[in-house]
């Protein structure tokens, strides 16, 4: 069993800010907070470190460099940090983290819970919270120990609220041995008593109204849409549902959505009208009469398309953003995005 | 429960092991079935073809296009009068004596996709796999599953072939019933459940009904009342004990693990933890029946306001909002919450998640029943036998949980939740 640790400069024992620039190394044993480690249990075979700004100022070429000493290590678990509130290190810790999660490596890392690492980690490490300094490290160190034992022996890990890591924003099934009936009645018994409980929150997450478009008779507008419109014969084979990807079709000299031209390929609603007349799914005949009265400045010069069926919300977050900033980069001021 | 005479037992007969044999009956607890007999029984015009199998629980066998499951089941004074309207002529549901098999399913196979039917292409895979990761998380890998494989005849229509496949599977189920019926010396059930509904004398409890979701959207996704597709529907009551006993039958096959089956209905969990609850935690006071999936806003918010005045006609302080399916109906619970909770009566919603959380979520929903993420990809699984379909049905491949009927069931039946983790 391999375990490897990452540092930053200074707990690699390179020097401080001077050293912060530090090309990634890799030492043999354990060094520093790792020999805590070692001492609560878990033996580090390997250590790795980076300067904190060479990190940042360099992320893909060290992140490369880190990433192929992992890959030809194999470990059973890899450790980063304790961070604490550093945000260079952390954020560090967390993008390794991240990246090495999705190659499959067991990872833990602990750091303070409003780290940019937690963010940067995006739910694939299990993250320990720390105080924001080395005064934390007695305290840090076994509980990271006590994980990443478990984590490399491939044991099952409890809930965030049991284990007391940071929550990961998963929702992991596990049997509760009580039927949803009987959970129900109890919850609601209690409600009735004052005491309101709830087995899940609503997401946080709400996404405000932007302000208005001050003019758009200067405006250019671009349609948008989930619900799987595409050239006919679907050319570039968009799933009809579970997308894992959005598509753009120019519109640079088309005047309205003929039927003979463009097809709906969406899994979830009755497509028999829309493909009567797929304007109903991407209204560019509307559009495009508001554009010769001069009521909007300009339509975009293409369609975005994809299907919002079954589709994770973290996949429809990720097409947002991408779709979001194309268009942005097209100084589009609002879209017409239609649902389905 | 109070102690009037019961409107319906039910008899329950525990099984402990199903073989195949020559001839259809009972030996002890040992079920013997002639598959080639049931297979007849379960004949239609509409059907090329209907196969009948067993398969136990640690076989490695994979069960594919899997439509429906229903508890066998069968009016031991008329038995045909089992499953009115859907199978058997027009009769009360509800009341007499049904007697059941405990420990055995039959489950619905029909690959669709030999129709040509344009939604049923569109069908998600639906599995019940009786060995491998996913019985761990799905209901139907506990039971000796009697699998009845229908293929539709290419001449029929939909709807033709969809009444027939139905017919077979509740015919089936009526069989396997029926071997407790006539036997020489006669059979005892194991167990008789004496069911009774009717106003309570105990005013000091809270008044709880319980709002029962079900789709109902044309033909492949219709639920059936009796027999008659349940698409139009005005929010109902419906006698607790005519849904246990075969009034309501499914008919929809989309989204497996979010699906109610036949049995769901038949089994009643729900019904069943506020009946035995009834006079001692609560008053149960009587079951809604609503449809999700509502096409246009305000087809949503008239079946949510209709749900609500209905409770408080019914004097009810509080409610259990059951879901069917996924998305869409989603937001039909959560308005039906709202409605209900701006009515003054408390509410509690059953909903599964995504990897995403909740699809909808109004305020007034601070009390939820997660019924689990049906997101979660389960490990790749290989079965050494397919039934039901003629491909590999995703053999070796990771299979998300939505996939498995009954999965995240919605009405309370299983035990699955998630955490935060």
């Amino acid at each position: 069993m391999t375990v490897v640790h990452y540092l930053n400069q200074f707990f690699a024992g390179l020097g401080g800010e001077e050293a912060a620039g530090s090309e990634p190394i890799r030492i043999d044993g354990p060094v520093g907070p790792g020999r805590a480690l070692a001492a609560a249990g878990l033996a580090v075979d390997v250590t790795i470190a980076c300067g904190d700004d060479r990190f940042g100022e360099h992320e893909q070429e060290s992140l490369e460099t880190l990433l192929g000493w992992i890959e030809e290590l194999d470990p059973a678990v890899l450790v980063l940090g304790p961070a604490f509130g550093s945000g260079r290190y952390g954020y560090a810790c967390g993008v390794i983290a991240r990246e090495a999660g999705r190659r499959g490596v067991p990872v833990v890392t602990a750091m303070t819970p409003d780290s940019p690492g937690v963010i940067a980690a995006e739910g694939v490490a299990y993250v320990v919270p720390t105080g924001s300094n080395v005064a934390s490290m007695k305290d840090a160190v076994p509980r990271v120990a006590a994980l990443a034992k478990r984590l490399a022996a491939a044991e099952p890990i409890g809930s965030a609220e049991e284990e007391g890591y940071v929550p990961r924003h998963r929702r992991e099934n596990v049997r509760s041995g009580r039927t949803g009936a009987a959970r129900a009645i109890d919850l609601l018994l209690a409600k009735l008593d004052g005491d309101v409980r709830t087995e899940v929150e609503p997401s946080a997450d709400r996404v405000l109204p932007p302000p208005p478009v001050p003019d758009l008779a200067t405006a250019t507008i671009a349609l948008v849409t989930e619900a799987g419109c595409v050239p006919q014969g679907n050319p570039d084979h968009l799933p009809t549902r579970h997308a894992n990807v959005w598509l753009r079709y120019p519109l640079d000299g088309v005047g309205s959505m003929s039927p003979d031209a463009y097809v709906t390929v969406h899994a979830g609603f009755d497509t028999t009208f829309a493909n009567q007349d797929p304007n109903r799914l991407v209204p560019l005949d509307a559009v495009r009469e508001l554009e010769r009265e001069g009521r909007i400045g300009a339509l975009h010069d293409t369609f975005y398309t994809t299907t919002g069926v079954d589709t994770p919300v973290a996949t429809a977050v990720k097409f947002g953003q991408e779709i979001a900033a194309e268009l942005k980069s097209a100084d589009v001021s609002a879209v017409i995005l239609t649902g389905t | 429960m109070s102690s009037a005479p019961a409107d319906l037992e039910i008899a329950r007969f525990a099984v402990g092991e199903v073989v195949g044999g020559t001839q259809t009956g009972r030996d002890a607890g040992t079920l013997h079935l002639s598959l080639p007999e049931l297979a007849v029984s379960a004949a239609e015009p509409a059907l090329a073809e209907a196969t009948v199998d067993i398969v136990r629980p640690g076989e490695p066998v994979r069960i594919a296009n899997v439509i429906d499951a229903v508890v066998p089941a069968v009016k031991a004074d008329d038995p045909g009068a089992t499953f009115p309207g859907a199978l058997g002529p027009l009769a009360p549901a509800g009341r007499g004596r049904t007697n059941v098999l405990d420990g055995v399913r039959v489950i619905v196979s029909c690959d669709w996709s030999v129709t040509g039917n344009a939604e049923a292409v569109e069908f998600p895979p639906s599995f019940v796999d009786m060995a491998g990761p996913s019985v761990e998380r799905a209901p139907y890998a506990s039971t000796t599953n009697v699998v009845v494989t229908c293929r539709p005849s290419p001449d029929a229509t939909i709807v033709e072939a969809d009444r027939a496949v139905r017919r077979a599977g509740l015919t089936v189920a009526r069989e396997l019933a029926a071997t407790t019926i006539g036997a020489k010396p006669e059979i005892e059930p194991d167990d008789i459940e004496r069911l009774h509904v009717g106003p309570s004398s105990a005013s000091d409890l809270p008044a709880v009904c319980t709002v029962l979701q079900v789709a109902s959207e044309g033909p492949l996704v219709d639920t059936f009342l009796y027999g008659a597709p349940l698409g139009g529907l005005v929010p109902t009551l419906l006698d607790p004990l005519e849904v246990l006993d075969g009034a309501l039958v499914n008919g929809t096959y989309d989204w497996p693990s979010v699906r109610n089956a036949t049995a769901t209905y038949q089994e009643g969990r729900l019904i069943r933890e506020l009946l035995a609850a009834d006079g001692k935690r609560l008053h149960f006071a009587g079951l809604i029946v609503a449809l999700g999936y509502l096409d246009t806003a305000d087809d949503k918010q008239r079946s949510a306001l209709q749900t609500a005045r209905l409770a408080r006609l019914i004097g009810a302080e509080a409610a259990i909002c059951t879901t069917f399916s996924s998305g869409n109906s989603h937001t039909d619970t959560m308005l039906t919450v709202r409605a209900l909770e701006r009515t003054g009566i408390r509410t509690c919603a059953i909903l599964a998640e995504t990897n995403g959380g909740l699809t909808d979520h109004v305020t007034e929903a601070d009390c939820i029943v997660s019924t689990g993420n049906e997101d979660e990809l389960l490990e790749p699984w290989t079965p050494e036998r397919v039934i039901g379909a003629g491909d590999d049905a995703m053999a070796g491949e990771r299979v998300p949980l939505s996939s498995y009927l009954g999965a995240n069931d919605e009405t309370g039946a299983f035990d699955l939740t998630a955490v935060t983790a």
